[in-house]
């Protein structure tokens, strides 16, 4: 081993959302450099808000991402809505709430099913898996259809949602969609079962790595929080979502065009394994026994496992979306006008608006004048926060692995990489501006 | 012999390429008719053999008008798939913010961060053979791309106002409600599907090859909408192709 | 007059509901207005609406129908239009009604339209008087706001009670299946559906400054007004909505839908407008009607004068939607035409009611939007871009066309264009057709191998007539193209030699490469009973070339030729006819020995999708072969 010399780079990793590169330099057994490096371009999401209308905002930001749409939208009108005062009723609430669920279901899905599944079942993507093993993707695309399906009835469409808006819908489903759409999740349970079947079945190919270290997300007394709750860490007592920036303290890095973030260590990891460490017992019971399955239980330190979270979650959105749609007909979905604009009394303000989107915990921060103009942005957002915990997970991880090929080498980075199913565009969206 | 086909993204949210995803099924009925040989997002293997790019995202830098460039070679058709890649989209928001008084405070030495410049639909830079319009597209509209291109013809697109499909729709118009619309110089093709789900028109497709902006820009201010905020409007999707004109 | 309760009522729309033969549909609100839509109950109705968005006609011309659908393996077949439920609309105002009646004259004028005729015989219309006006409507200027037939059951409403006027069998019949509690009407009701529709007459808060049967005077005075239609139409959006919210519209425009397997599809037709900016262009980029003024007013022209010298009628019925859809309120047509009427007075214009036209409205025969299977049998390339097709259709028949005649090309997955024939009907097993590489379609058929198939629907078009010309000296003048059509009459003459007199060819081209059909015209100079004189625009140097050098006007001159008895048959690009006309008018042609053909946008090639429509004359029914002297005064011809 101590003369292994050799170099590995990653130009643009695969399977992941935007664009990041790996950087490996072994010399005499000796690890040089060990790099996770963003070179996506920055969007400055931030700037553009800026002097812009508080209707206009949730339609802006969702473009941060295309996967998670839903969240940033959502994250965006809790923002604005906690900084004018305006409060939404309790039935907004629950279908905001099945839209988190229609959104975790979509984005864990195709994690797992096309970007993870590949690599654990030894191929370069989920196109061969089309000849070789049909049956099961045709259930992971039905489960997929299935989350568009019920995102397109929610809140318009899946990608910028433009149901979403300030105070509350624009349009909102019948009782009569939602029963149907019910029905639809119920029948979805053996297919459910069957892909975590699969996934048990190539579970020994899931590394068995542990390095401790601080999880972040949100948690709340009454459910497992995805729309709703306190700042919550492994390490330290749980906080209100304005004092995001005591947990975040994002911090600029050379190798990347995104920040970087820590807490009380040197890095944290946010997403389906940090909710999952911190809100087990919120979990739902078929959820339970999924994780149960591959024992996973809190706390885990394995990021690899992260699939596996994102696996057991997708039950729980499915389960607790039941159990929502039931709530709803129990108290009798309250008709609103076609094309339902919320009153609105436009004042100055500030506030943070805090969610849990497929990776981890989101937060938007804005400051509006009297005009309802934006003065000031700031968004972090949870692949930010994992950089990291990305970047120490590898310098773990590699000596560990030294005696591997080169190429056994490159795909355990890489693997390591997708386990924190990164978006990486949404990363970049900004750096920090001051204006004169 | 089946097609190759690449897919390529530069700065966008990768939403458009979601929308190929969420073909579902349908992905399955296009895998018969072409061969993919890149897509990052999905696959590990690339190949610089391919004779369909699709291409997603604007031009934000110089170093991506290489990368641009090198595709246009590759390729026999470029297909550009989602507002930022056709019009510019929401990223050419930022061209109007007065760069000069704006200055990036940045920790450390970060000097590929000031690689930026107008944000670009990618025609300013290479030649393009069919668009995808949409912020995101819709997979309807990139399915019929693409059955065109496979039949080998020229894909048609409207080029008239989402009004047309508005109307078609029954839809009760956003002024009438008391809302402000771009519809009206708005390239159709999307069926109207914001103003469907209860709101207005934004402008994500672009303009229309001839659109009397004038004359909008005057019922957006009859309605009661102040010019400043009228002028807003059109920046927001508008931003690159108003100031070509 | 018959009495019902309107809880009876109610109960008479909710038992047709429960029927599941019927679908039922009725005026229900919609945001702050109001919309036909499907009843899931008689709760839902709201029969005191002002206007809906959209027109009834919805049901039986849908926004998007499919009319045929193909299998490459088999062909292309209709969509049976009969498989439809039959439909109750309950509430249509009377001059919703009063456009049905209009389209239905229009949808089956000449060629009856089966989509439309089976859904309309299998509906069923319960009209309402207007209770509530809205503040666009004219409906009453223009004689719509009530009417005596064109429904099968008319409610008015009596506060408590509706009286229901019986229009026909069928809603007799209705009453009788579904209503409980139906009384005649006594002296009181009748009175008072008397009083309440006088009231609506007095309802209109828009008024014309004149009688309407003025308008297709107006307008005819009206076309060339220096400045008017560009200033009335400057803030014009080109959006579309006064057409597609109208009643009495129809424009359509037909578009090819392949499934993703690429071996089957549908061939499906969508509203259309004509103040649409594509609406008149056509493959090789032109567009006939190009600005804004020109399509806005064609929209007056077609509702006020070109339909009524057709019909009779004005296709306006008053119901004021294009006027409150029109953000830039430009499309009232009450503001419009007094504008119009005040302006003519000013210039000091006499008008005078028109005259009663000559209405002769026959169905002859069924629309087929179905293509014939055909294959390829030849294919031989003419030019760089230009190739010669020998075409023989499946079933063994034969095309039997009139020179000048076109067809409509199908290929698979791809759409429909129009493309003259060019050859003889003299030659009887196939049909040859010169096709340029332009859009979509011509650059499919031109990768498409000998052996493969095609659809074609025609002949279509009015032709050249053969038996007239007969007798008559012959000089042709082709442009370019306009050499393929050209010769489908060219080469008949020469088939039937002996009827004619004496026959000269003249042929232009911008250089020699270009020149069509190149061996079988030279063969021309051998004969001594034709006159042929090629010329092209200039010869590059690597081109060889002996013949003219110019314009083909400039070949004009050369031929000797008696006014008196020759019959010029032009066909060129559409630059060309102005010139060559100017020249013949100089060698004293008369007009009406002057025969063109003209070349449009043409969908449907029967004269209902509105495509082709140049002023009042429809290009693919009343063309493509026109005599000059009858589209010398047509504005939009030349």
């Amino acid at each position: 081993m101590e003369n292994k010399n050799f170099n590995v780079e990653v130009h643009h990793v695969t399977r992941v959302e935007g664009h990041g590169n790996i950087y490996v330099n072994v010399k005499n057994g000796t690890i040089e450099r060990c790099e996770w490096n963003i070179s996506e371009a920055p969007r400055f999401f931030e700037a553009m808000v800026v002097g812009r209308q508080w209707s206009e905002l949730h339609h802006i930001t969702s473009r941060i991402c295309g996967i998670c749409s839903i969240g940033h939208t959502l994250a965006s009108l809790k923002a604005t809505e906690a900084a004018m005062g305006i409060n939404i009723s309790d039935q907004d609430l629950k279908l905001r709430k099945l839209a988190l669920h229609a959104e975790n279901l979509q984005s864990h899905v195709l994690h797992v099913g096309f970007l993870v599944l590949p690599d654990l079942m030894g191929v370069g993507s989920v196109i061969p898996l089309a000849s070789s093993n049909p049956s099961e993707v045709k259930t992971v695309l039905g489960l997929h259809r299935l989350a568009n399906e019920m995102s397109n009835l929610v809140c318009g469409r899946t990608t910028h949602p433009q149901r979403l808006i300030p105070g509350g819908f624009s349009k909102i489903p019948t009782m009569k969609e939602l029963t149907a759409l019910r029905e639809k999740l119920k029948a979805s349970v053996p297919a459910l079962q069957a892909f975590a079947k699969l996934l048990q079945s190539l579970a020994p190919k899931i590394p068995e790595f542990v390095r401790e270290t601080e999880f972040i997300s949100l948690t709340s007394p009454s459910e497992y929080a995805l729309y709703d709750g306190k700042i919550a860490s492994t390490d330290t007592d749980a906080a209100p979502a304005r004092e995001y920036l005591s947990f975040t303290n994002e911090y600029v890095v050379p190798q990347s065009t995104a920040k970087w973030a820590k807490h009380v260590r040197e890095s944290y990891m946010v997403g389906a394994l940090a909710r999952l460490n911190i809100n087990y017992d919120k979990l739902s019971p078929l959820a339970k026994k999924t994780a149960e399955m591959f024992g996973l239980k809190p706390v885990c330190h394995n990021p690899f496992m992260n699939s596996v979270a994102q696996l057991v979650e997708v039950v729980h959105s499915v389960e607790d979306s039941i159990k929502l749609i039931n709530e709803l007909e129990a108290a009798g979905l309250k008709r609103q006008p076609d094309y339902n604009v919320p009153e609105v009394h436009v004042k100055a303000g500030q506030d943070v608006g805090a969610v849990e989107v497929p990776r981890g915990i989101l937060f938007h921060d804005y400051t509006y004048n009297e005009k309802g103009v934006c003065t000031k942005a700031n968004c972090i957002i949870p692949t930010n926060q994992n950089h990291g915990n990305i970047e120490l997970d590898m310098k773990a991880l590699l000596p560990k692995i030294l005696d591997k090929t080169e190429k056994e080498i490159e795909l355990s980075l890489e693997m390591l990489v997708r386990a924190y199913d990164p978006c990486i565009s949404c990363s970049t969206h900004a750096v920090k501006v001051h204006f004169i | 012999m089946k097609p190759k086909v690449a897919f390529f993204d530069f700065a966008g949210c990768e939403g458009d390429q979601l929308q190929i995803a969420n073909l579902e099924e349908e992905i399955l009925t296009l895998l018969g008719h072409v061969e993919v040989v890149s897509f990052r997002e999905v696959m590990k293997e690339h190949s610089d053999n391919y004779d369909i790019a699709f291409v997603e995202g604007s031009c934000t830098r110089l170093q991506d008008e290489e990368r641009l460039k090198q595709i246009r070679k590759n390729a026999k058709i470029v297909v550009a798939i989602g507002s930022c890649a056709t019009i510019g989209g929401i990223n050419s928001l930022k061209n109007h913010k007065d760069l000069v008084n704006v200055r990036q405070t940045v920790y450390g030495n970060k000097a590929n961060l000031f690689d930026t410049y107008a944000a670009r639909p990618i025609d300013a830079v290479i030649p393009v053979d069919a668009y995808v319009h949409g912020c995101p597209m819709t997979k309807e509209e990139f399915l019929h791309v693409v059955k065109s291109l496979l039949l080998g013809k020229k894909p048609e697109i409207p080029n008239y106002p989402v009004c047309v499909e508005c109307k078609k729709n029954e839809n009760v118009c956003a002024f009438e409600r008391g809302q402000f619309c771009v519809g009206t110089v708005t390239r159709a093709g999307c069926n109207s599907c914001c103003v469907n789900e209860g709101t207005i028109c934004w402008g994500c497709r672009g303009l229309v090859d001839n659109p009397n902006e004038n004359s909008q820009k005057e019922v957006l201010i009859k309605y009661g909408l102040t010019v400043d905020d009228t002028i807003n409007k059109f920046k927001l999707y508008f931003g690159w192709q108003e100031m070509k004109k | 007059m018959r009495i019902i309760s309107k809880e009876d009522f109610n109960k008479f729309v909710n038992s047709l509901i429960k029927d599941n033969s019927l679908n039922v549909a009725g005026v229900k609100s919609k945001g702050n207005k109001f919309a036909f839509g499907q009843l899931e109950s008689a709760g839902e109705l709201r029969l005191d609406y002002d206007v809906t968005l959209l027109p009834p006609k919805k049901y039986f011309f849908p926004q998007r129908e499919t009319l045929v659908t193909y299998d490459v393996a088999n062909g292309y077949s209709a969509k049976d239009p009969a498989e439809i439920k039959p439909t109750v609309i309950v509430g249509v105002h009377p001059y919703d009604i009063a456009a049905l009646l209009q389209m239905d004259e229009t949808f089956r004028e000449t060629k009856s339209d089966p989509y439309y005729s089976e859904k309309r015989k299998s509906s069923i219309i319960i009209g309402v008087n207007i209770q509530n006006m809205s503040k666009s409507c004219f409906a009453p200027q223009m004689g719509c706001a009530t009417i005596d037939q064109g429904y099968d059951l008319m409610l008015t409403d009596l506060g408590n009670r509706y009286a229901i006027t019986i229009g026909s069998h069928k809603g007799a019949e209705l009453l009788e299946k579904y209503a409980q509690n139906v009384t005649d009407a006594i002296a009181r009701d009748i009175q008072l559906v008397g009083q309440k529709k006088r009231e609506i007459m007095s309802a209109a808060t828009q008024k014309f400054d004149f009688e309407t049967e003025l308008i297709p005077e107006l307008l005819s005075k009206s076309y060339e007004e220096n400045g008017f239609w560009e200033k009335h139409a400057e803030t014009c959006l080109a959006c579309g909505s006064c057409v597609l919210v109208c009643p009495t519209c129809y424009c359509f425009d037909v578009k090819e839908n392949p499934d993703l397997s690429l071996k089957q599809g549908e061939r499906l037709r969508t509203w259309d407008g004509c103040l649409l900016e594509d609406f008149a262009k056509i493959a090789s980029g032109e567009n006939f009607r190009p600005t804004r003024p020109n399509r806005y007013r064609h929209r007056y022209f077609k509702k006020g004068k070109y339909l009524f010298d057709r019909f009779g009628f004005i296709s306006c019925v008053g119901c004021g939607r294009c006027s409150s859809n029109c953000l830039p309120d430009i499309a009232n047509p009450v503001n419009l035409f007094n504008d119009m009427y005040h302006e003519a007075l000013n210039m000091g214009v006499k008008m005078v009611p028109p005259s009663e036209p000559e209405i002769n409205i026959r169905t002859e025969s069924k629309i087929n939007f179905v293509p014939k299977l055909a294959t390829i049998v030849k294919k031989v390339p003419m030019t760089a871009n230009e190739m010669l097709f020998e075409i023989k259709l499946d079933d063994g028949s034969i095309l039997n066309h009139k020179p000048g005649q076109f067809v409509e090309v199908s290929v698979f997955g791809v759409g429909e264009a129009p493309i003259s024939v060019s050859s003889s009907p003299t030659k009887k097993e196939t049909f040859q057709l010169c096709v340029r590489k332009m859009g979509s379609l011509t650059t499919k058929l031109h990768m498409l191998n000998v052996g493969e198939k095609v659809g074609i629907r025609g002949p279509f078009g009015h032709g050249f007539d053969t038996e007239f010309l007969k007798g008559k000296d012959l000089l042709f003048v082709a442009g370019g193209l306009g050499i393929a059509p050209l010769r489908s009459l060219f080469n008949y003459v020469l088939d039937n030699r002996d009827y004619y007199g004496r026959v000269t060819l003249l042929y232009g081209c911008k250089e020699p490469r270009e020149l069509l059909f190149g061996e079988e015209l030279i063969a021309l100079e051998k004969r001594a009973d034709v006159e042929y004189k090629p010329t092209v625009d200039w010869c590059p140097e690597n081109e060889i070339w002996s013949g003219n050098i110019g314009v083909i006007t400039t070949l004009i001159p050369q031929v000797n030729f008696d006014p008196e008895t020759t019959y010029a048959i032009v066909v060129g690009p559409p630059i060309m006819y102005k010139f060559v006309i100017a020249d013949l008018k100089k060698r004293n042609v008369p007009d009406d020995h002057i025969i063109i053909s003209l070349e449009r946008r043409m969908k449907c090639g029967v004269g209902k999708c509105g495509h082709c429509q140049i002023n009042q004359l429809y290009v693919c029914k009343d063309g493509p072969v026109f005599n000059y002297s009858k589209i010398k005064g047509i504005p939009e011809a030349l």
